[in-house]
């Protein structure tokens, strides 16, 4: 599905280069649940970002399910994430001004979805998290569980192969966090969605079926 | 995706409720200037255009040319250019005279003035008036006839049926009844003519045919009527020729008597360029003649209000952005195309425009009567519902969104999402942009805050200055004609009245006359009849010689005072007993004194060469009386019963000298207003933008002003921290308009002979003002901010 090979990424501060990623090489199979270990200012996110598109890197191919990333122009790739990838964020980002419904709803705007299925998909993942009975609060009336819970269903809605999540527990408590957990492990397991994840936590890499360590923007020892 | 977008908009609109006040109410503002303007100029294009017929009518204007070069226009003609021009090009259809005149009407023992005009018979055969009652064709055949408007009937007849009813009018020294044949609709207020009360010319002609000697008596408009399909420069081409062979003799008699020899060309002006058409004005009887220069400026002022409300617009929606840019970057993340942020945003932009569009039609209703007095118009709120002013308007609201929603959109939808969402974003830089608009802004500020000081201290100068004789306590009472002989016993009358002073008499009205002087110069002046005490009344002091003497014969006979710029013209050495020879009459009078120079005219004007004379041949039509001190209000209803047994007949009609020249200055006054509200707008507008942007500022600094706090910067140091920054682009807008406004002002001062002197002060006092109300609109905000617990904006890091 995903095959990185000799990725870097630099910034240049003063005639510095810096290199955020370096020579990453990397395949990922549809069905995996992968984590991402490393200290602060590894290169997790950054790599994570690479992987959803939103980065470019300076350096290196990048195929997604055949298709060449690196030489896209903004906009085919824009939709490609939109049809195949799903972000979850540590802080949620959900929009404020929305409610949880019209929060879930949104990137069915951007795919020009009929009013009528959206009506039906959004129904349908209100009832899968049980969320039906708060579909009309906005996300501040929420607990931290229940946002995150908000934003996995947006990322979800438009059944994407892929789900990109960076520390999608670190905000919650654990006992928060463990059913967030959980509830990737059924998605990877049941709906058979790849999911990588960037993490610090060694129990919720545990969930996953492979974890990648990295270091000063560097694989350390793939497994 | 649009009820998504509509959905959030109304939602940030609310959840910033200070932000959408001062947006929208900023933006209503510069819109409702912008939809009275439209309304306004609407008015002015559309002046005239009602007639049927008026792509053929005309004007005859002449332009005469002295021989020293001297060039006048005007749209006065003489009683003989219609008649004859029709007779000779066969491509006028008919021609038209109009005079503005005036009438005592009697009724009962009541005698009213009504203004009344001289038509030709075919008035309402020319011009589209609906005649409400009587026929067109014949209404103005008879020579005493008389059309009303239905407020004039009511005025006199009550609610009688006035058709067939007479009217006494005073035609020469007796009142004669004129039957009404005709009710003409009330014009409507887009015309240059507003009917009232319409008199055949032929009983201005009376029984004699027409003299020559009128082609030079200049008097009247003369309206033109085409054939259909002719070209009216040609016509107007054959009018020199037909006038130099017809009036050849007066030309010369003229020539002869008065050194008259000035080339006269006569024109055609469509009648629907006469209203903004300063060139040949429109007088005697065309009314609301109106100088386009109004309409260029009220235009540019509502131009620069509006822009200034887009300019904020544009400043605090960046300035706001980044609260906006995590939702951008999710909007992103979750498959959002530029191309659709960009369209929400310009969509938030139109909903903003489309409420304060909303705002905007109460704001011209509020202010539509403001608005009437300050453009001399009656225009009403309904001629807001026009389909061609509702397109205009749909155009203007178009604009504004887009002008003030472009930039941020195309700003907000290029932030990268993934430094939004990272909390790595600062919108940072120098923003030369919101720099650049907030200097612009406060620019045009200063510009209209100077103005105002300067327009303000011209118009107190002109009220207040010295006029060089006294017109207090005088009130001006004009009368009928006074004969020379009866004028001591009318004055013995009225100084009766304890509470009279003393009077003087003129003839009425500014005459200017011709007359030769060192036996060779032909000079102009201003020419004034009056008695012994009109000198000694105003104190206006003399420079040499002596007043008239009642007891010297030669005095009123032959004796003349003069002013010193008459002897300054004349070029005089030694002033007294100096000839002037009115050659035309052949009469030779002696200057027995001559006086300071006064402004008997508008101080807008030069003091003229002025003369005066106390013969009596002449007679008087204007009292002047001056009343004892305090005692000007009490004397004057005792004033008014004497005149009414001194005067029958006459309506009595007083008025303050005082009054009479303060409102001499009825357009600098408008002037003053007009620039006076921009100004208050223009800085209304401008500072809560500022304020907003403060606001702003203060928030995106909370964590600095933490630190700094943390760090043990007290209240003072924080606020003058947050403050300099936009205090600095403040005066440097002062600095920027100082020059451009001295420029200007000095350039509008030449317009007047007498001005003030520009003045730093000015200058200083619109840096200090203008700083000063920045300073207080930013330092709410910043003091605010400087007592926040830094405890707290800490945390939230």
């Amino acid at each position: 599905m995903i095959t990185l090979e000799h990725i870097s990424k630099w910034v240049t501060t003063a005639g510095l280069r810096t290199f955020l990623l370096k020579d990453i090489n990397l395949t990922i199979k549809e069905g995996e649940f992968v984590s991402i270990m490393g200290p602060s200012g590894s290169g997790k996110s950054t790599l994570l970002n690479v992987i959803g598109m939103l980065d470019d890197a300076d350096e290196g191919k990048y195929d997604f399910m055949g298709n060449q990333v690196h030489s896209m122009k903004e906009k085919q790739r824009s939709q490609l994430y939109k049809q195949y990838i799903g972000f979850v964020f540590q802080a949620y980002h959900l929009i404020d001004e929305l409610t949880v419904y019209e929060n879930i709803e949104t990137p069915l705007l951007y795919q020009d979805t009929k009013s009528t299925e959206r009506k039906a998909m959004v129904g349908d993942m209100l009832d899968r998290f049980q969320m039906v009975g708060k579909k009309d609060l906005f996300p501040t009336q929420l607990s931290g569980g229940q946002q995150q819970l908000v934003g996995i269903a947006r990322a979800l809605i438009s059944s994407p192969k892929l789900i990109l999540a960076d520390e999608p527990t670190g905000n919650l408590n654990s006992r928060q966090g463990e059913e967030i957990m959980e509830l990737f492990k059924k998605l990877n397991e049941e709906d058979g969605v790849t999911i990588i994840q960037v993490t610090h936590s060694e129990k919720n890499a545990a969930y996953g079926n492979r974890i990648i360590h990295l270091l000063d923007g560097r694989i350390e020892h793939p497994r | 995706m649009f009820r998504n977008y509509f959905v959030i908009t109304l939602r940030n609109l609310w959840r910033n409720k200070a932000y959408s006040a001062i947006n929208i109410v900023g933006l209503s503002i510069g819109l409702a200037c912008c939809m009275l303007i439209v309304l306004y100029t609407k008015d002015e294009w559309s002046f005239d255009r009602f007639h049927q017929k008026q792509e053929r009518l005309f004007r005859i204007t002449n332009t005469s040319k002295s021989p020293d070069g001297n060039v006048r226009k005007s749209g006065i003609t003489g009683l003989m250019q219609g008649p004859s021009f029709k007779e000779a090009v066969p491509e006028i259809e008919a021609f038209l005279r109009y005079s503005s005149t005036g009438f005592t009407i009697r009724q009962g023992t009541q005698v009213f003035d009504q203004g009344a005009t001289f038509v030709d018979d075919n008035f309402f055969e020319v011009f589209s008036f609906p005649l409400l009652k009587g026929n067109p064709a014949t209404v103005l055949k008879e020579p005493r006839s008389v059309v009303l408007t239905p407020s004039l009937a009511k005025k006199y007849f009550g609610d009688k049926d006035p058709l067939g009813q007479t009217l006494e009018l005073k035609n020469g020294e007796n009142f004669e009844p004129f039957t009404v044949t005709g009710i003409a609709g009330e014009s409507p207020s887009n015309s240059s003519i507003q009917l009232g009360m319409l008199i055949p010319f032929k009983i201005r002609l009376g029984d004699q045919p027409l003299l020559n000697e009128e082609w030079l008596n200049y008097s009247l408009n003369t309206f033109i009527l085409l054939k259909p399909g002719t070209d009216f420069r040609k016509a107007a081409a054959k009018f020199d020729k037909i006038y130099q062979t017809l009036a050849a003799e007066e030309i010369k008699k003229a020539k002869e008597q008065y050194n008259w020899e000035d080339n006269v060309h006569f024109d055609l002006q469509p009648f629907a360029d006469i209203h903004l058409n300063t060139e040949y004005g429109a007088a005697n009887g065309l009314d609301h003649g109106s100088d386009p220069r109004y309409g260029y400026i009220l235009s540019g002022i509502a131009f620069v209000l509006l822009i200034i409300a887009c300019i904020n617009f544009v400043n605090l929606t960046v300035a706001r952005s980044l609260k906006r840019a995590r939702e951008i970057g999710i909007r992103k993340v979750v498959g959002g195309q530029r191309r659709q942020l960009i369209a929400q945003f310009l969509g938030e932009s139109f909903l903003l425009c489309l409420l304060s569009f909303v705002l905007a039609v109460f704001f011209v209703e509020l202010a539509l009567p403001l608005f009437n007095t300050l453009s001399n118009k009656a225009l009403s709120f309904s001629y807001l519902f026009d389909a061609k002013l509702m397109l205009t308007y749909a155009g203007i609201f178009l604009l504004t969104g887009l002008l003030a929603g472009w930039y941020p959109a195309l700003v907000l939808s290029g932030f990268n999402p993934v430094q939004t969402l990272y909390g790595k974003f600062r919108f940072t830089g120098k923003n030369y942009l919101s720099r650049g608009l907030l200097v612009f802004q406060f620019t045009l500020a200063s510009l209209l805050i100077i103005a105002t000081l300067v327009i303000s201290q011209q118009f107190r100068y002109l009220t207040k200055v010295d006029l060089g004789y006294d017109d207090s306590r005088v009130g001006i009472v004009s009368t009928s004609r006074i004969e020379m002989a009866k004028w001591p016993m009318i004055r013995e009358e009225l100084l009766k009245i304890p509470e009279i002073e003393s009077v003087t008499v003129d003839q009425g009205g500014y005459w200017g006359t011709v007359a030769r002087v060192n036996g060779n110069k032909d000079m102009q002046f201003d020419f004034k009849i009056v008695d012994d005490n009109y000198l000694p009344l105003f104190r206006i002091p003399f420079v040499s010689g002596r007043n008239f003497n009642t007891r010297i014969a030669s005095d009123t006979a032959s004796g003349v005072i003069v002013n010193e710029a008459f002897v300054k013209e004349a070029g005089w050495k030694a002033p007294l007993n100096e000839t002037v020879d009115f050659f035309y009459n052949n009469k030779k009078y002696k200057v027995i004194g001559v006086i300071k120079d006064y402004h008997s005219a508008a101080l807008t004007q030069k003091i003229n060469p002025q003369l005066f004379v106390a013969n009596p041949t002449y007679s008087y039509s204007q009292v002047f009386i001056k009343f004892r001190k305090d005692k000007m209000a009490a004397g004057q209803p005792k004033l008014e019963a004497v005149c009414k047994n001194l005067f029958p007949f006459q309506p009595y009609s007083f008025v303050s000298m005082e009054e009479k020249n303060f409102n001499q200055y009825d357009s600098e006054a408008r002037w003053q207003k007009i620039i006076g509200f921009s100004t208050i707008l223009t800085i209304l507008i401008s500072c809560i933008g500022l304020f907003g942007l403060a606001t702003l500022a203060a928030e995106k600094r909370t964590k600095e002003i933490g630190i700094r706090k943390v760090l043990g910067a007290s209240v003072p140091v924080i606020v003058r921290t947050l403050s300099a920054d936009f205090l600095k682009l403040v005066l440097l807008s002062a600095a920027i308009a100082s020059p451009i406004a001295w420029w200007a002002m000095f350039r509008w001062l030449q317009n007047y002979p007498y001005r003030i002197e520009l003045n730093w002060t000015v200058f200083a006092l619109t840096t200090g003002l203008i700083g000063t109300l920045a300073f207080l609109t930013i330092a709410y905000q910043a003091i605010r901010a400087a007592m926040d617990n830094p405890v707290k904006s800490l945390k939230s890091e």
